[in-house]
């Protein structure tokens, strides 16, 4: 087994993420080695927050689990699945169906509506057009924009789109959501609105990683990992908080 | 126990037509002023193309449709004369006969223009040099009976003088309908005449209208015998005699050959006989000359309407580089996001080149309204217009479509 200063509880349900020693070092030059070799196990229905300070790693480790980046060391499996001997088209597919993204910025198509920039996710992984709708609508219901399926995005509030974002990354009912600063962009009270509907996803036995440096969020989090130079430290439940 | 193998990696990410489309279009519209200014060049140069080979073979057309009938059937033969002294005309008195005894020749006539110095004509007698009813710029023509043959007049009234008035070296004239109106003839009922120095030659027809030699229109012609007896003989250095053959279709060349050796087998050499352009050469003047020159300009502007696309597709590359990161977040593959904007450049284009071909189209339908013209659009003029247009945006779009697909999301996402 490859060493790592990070630990975890064994997890009784199985594991959405098992990471075994892995570790990324950008080329450079100059390199750099953003994050040092790690094990982390995410279980189904775990609501996982990484804490760090600017420039520890903490997008680094979210690209890799979202599959947007490739280790260099170390073993990856997602779902039971090694995704490390995949080929890309492959994991592009794996991505698309299985992953979640949310984003910080909302990343929204300013000239479509929301059921419309929900619909995009369902593009590339061959939905049948007539299926569409009915499941951006679903997914737009779920995050309480019910009301609001054919606005445009510039006529939505930031928490709003930030809802869309979240239905576009649910309508393909993913294993694993990936929230990368989710309330980064919203003032308090659409925060806690939004971290609210995570807490809600989360007990409906979403797996959810929510890369944070606010303390707020990672206080809703199951299990809270630190990040600093790279190096994941142990972590922390709730109950040792 | 054997393990059943578990499907773990999901179907390919697939871009199905109908979804490509759809993208595109989106893409297309989302600025319409831009994407129509883009399209701005490649209009240009299909619609240049469309009407510079429209109006080339509307313009053959009418040069054929026109010359075909006159122009590729008729012969003309020059005397060239042995001096540039005056001298006995170069065509024989039988050159007619001889000339429709040859294989193709339908009917031949000579004239010539008589060179009169400050003649005095008039419609009577009494008409003197400085009398207001002398008509001395009328041009008097001398022409063998077959010359109306071969130029079929019209008649407005009265007869055209013949074999047997050319025999007879008869004092007869047939007037040009510009002519009788300058002599103040209009009726041949009180058998006029026409006064030529003093000469009286009897008017017995009019001519409304002429092929080949428009001159019998503007004079005053008398058989050529008769010329010959009264007149100076034609000049050879100004206005030399001329004959005038109509040849069936396709014969000229062969006419033209032969009307020399079978006019004056003794001297050939002093006739020199013109065939009608070759009607291949006359197209491809009108190619070479003109349409060469707006082609050029055609794919100038296609050029120009190639890098226009290119460069708008490579900024909607570079400020879509989020939505691509995106999409590639969502499981679209590079080759997804490189067709998508190879199919929004080639879709501007192809749009490009179907409101240019219409506007090629529409300029050649004006040019022959204008010019009461039969417009010609043959289908390899237009119906390349389009796939022009649509190669055009392909190939600019290429570029910005392998720069669109070399976008990394994690660096896209990032910002
Ligand atoms: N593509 C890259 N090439 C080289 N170095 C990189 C690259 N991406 C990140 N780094 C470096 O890796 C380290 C970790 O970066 P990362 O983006 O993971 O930090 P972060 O924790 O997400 O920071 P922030 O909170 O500011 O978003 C930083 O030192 C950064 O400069
Ligand atoms: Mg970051």
């Amino acid at each position: 087994m490859t060493s790592g200063p990070a630990t975890e509880r064994p997890p009784t349900a199985p594991a959405v993420i098992r990471l075994r020693g892995v570790s990324r070092t950008y080329p450079g030059p100059p390199e750099v080695t953003a994050l040092r070799p790690a094990d982390l196990v995410v279980a189904r229905g775990d609501y996982v927050a990484v804490v760090g300070p600017s420039g520890s790693g903490k997008s680094t480790l979210l690209n890799l689990l979202g599959l947007l980046d490739r280790p260099s060391t170390g073993s990856y499996d997602l779902d039971g699945v090694d995704v490390g001997a995949l080929a890309e088209r492959d994991r592009t597919a794996l991505r698309g169906s299985r992953i979640g993204f949310v984003f910080q910025t909302f990343h929204l198509l300013p000239h479509r509506t929301a059921a419309e920039n929900v619909m995009l996710a369902q593009v590339y992984n061959g939905t049948a057009r007539a299926r569409r709708r009915p499941a951006a609508v679903a997914a737009l219901s779920q995050v309480g924009l019910g009301h609001r399926i054919d606005s445009l995005p510039t006529t939505l509030s930031g928490g709003e789109c930030q809802r869309v974002a979240i239905a576009r990354a649910l309508v393909n009912a993913p294993a694993l959501l990936l929230c990368d600063e989710p309330t980064g962009n919203l003032d308090s009270g659409n925060a806690a609105r939004l971290l609210d509907l995570l807490d809600a996803l989360n007990a409906g036995g979403l797996t959810l990683v929510v890369i944070t440096h606010a303390a707020e969020v990672a206080d809703r989090a199951q299990r809270v990992i630190s990040i600093k130079d790279g190096t994941l430290s142990k972590a922390r439940t709730r109950e040792e908080r | 126990m054997r393990m059943r193998p578990r499907r773990v990696v999901p179907e390919r990410s697939v871009l199905g037509p109908v979804d490509l489309a759809a993208e595109a279009l989106a893409g297309m519209l989302q600025r319409p002023g831009r994407s129509l200014l883009t399209m701005l060049g490649t209009v240009l140069g299909v619609g240049a193309f469309v009407a510079v080979l429209g109006l080339t073979s509307t313009a053959t057309g009418q040069i054929g449709a026109r010359f075909d009938a006159l122009r590729n059937t008729t012969v003309v033969v020059n005397d060239a004369g042995t001096s540039r002294e005056p001298g006995p005309v170069g065509f024989p008195s039988d050159a007619d006969a001889r000339i429709t005894a040859l294989n193709g020749a339908t009917s031949a006539g000579v004239w010539w223009m008589v060179p009169l110095r400050r003649p005095i004509i008039g419609a009577t007698a009494t008409v003197t040099a400085g009398s207001h009813a002398n008509a001395g710029d009328v041009p008097v023509l001398a022409a063998s009976p077959g010359l109306f043959a071969v130029t079929a007049p019209a008649m407005r009234s009265g007869t055209l003088f013949n074999r047997s008035h050319e025999h007879r070296r008869a004092q007869v004239a047939v007037l040009g309908a510009a002519a009788a109106r300058q002599l103040g003839i209009a009726q041949l009922n009180a058998q006029p005449a026409v006064f030529i120095n003093g000469l009286p030659f009897t008017i017995v027809g009019i001519i409304d209208d002429v092929a080949r030699v428009p001159d019998l229109l503007m004079g005053i012609t008398v058989p050529r015998s008769t010329a010959e007896r009264l007149f100076p003989p034609p000049d050879p250095g100004s206005r030399p005699a001329q004959m005038v053959i109509q040849t069936e279709r396709g014969a000229a060349q062969l006419v033209a050959r032969q009307a020399p050796v079978a006019l004056r087998p003794d001297a050939p050499a002093r006739l020199r006989a013109v065939p009608p352009p070759d009607p291949r050469s006359l197209r491809d003047e009108v190619d070479t000359d003109l349409a060469g020159l707006f082609l050029a300009l055609a794919g100038i502007s296609l050029v120009i309407g190639a890098v226009g696309i290119a460069n708008t597709t490579l900024v909607a590359v570079l400020e879509r580089v989020q939505e691509i990161g995106l999409r590639r977040s969502l499981g679209a593959r590079p080759r997804h996001v490189a067709v998508q904007f190879l199919t929004e450049s080639t879709a501007l284009g192809l749009l490009g080149g179907l409101i240019g071909t219409a506007a090629g189209v529409g300029a050649v339908l004006a040019v022959a309204i204008v010019r009461q013209w039969t417009a010609i659009l043959e289908p390899a003029a237009v119906l390349p217009g389009p796939v022009i247009g649509a190669l055009v945006g392909m190939v600019a779009g290429a570029y910005p479509a392998i720069r669109a697909a070399r976008i990394e999301p994690l660096e896209a996402l990032r910002r």
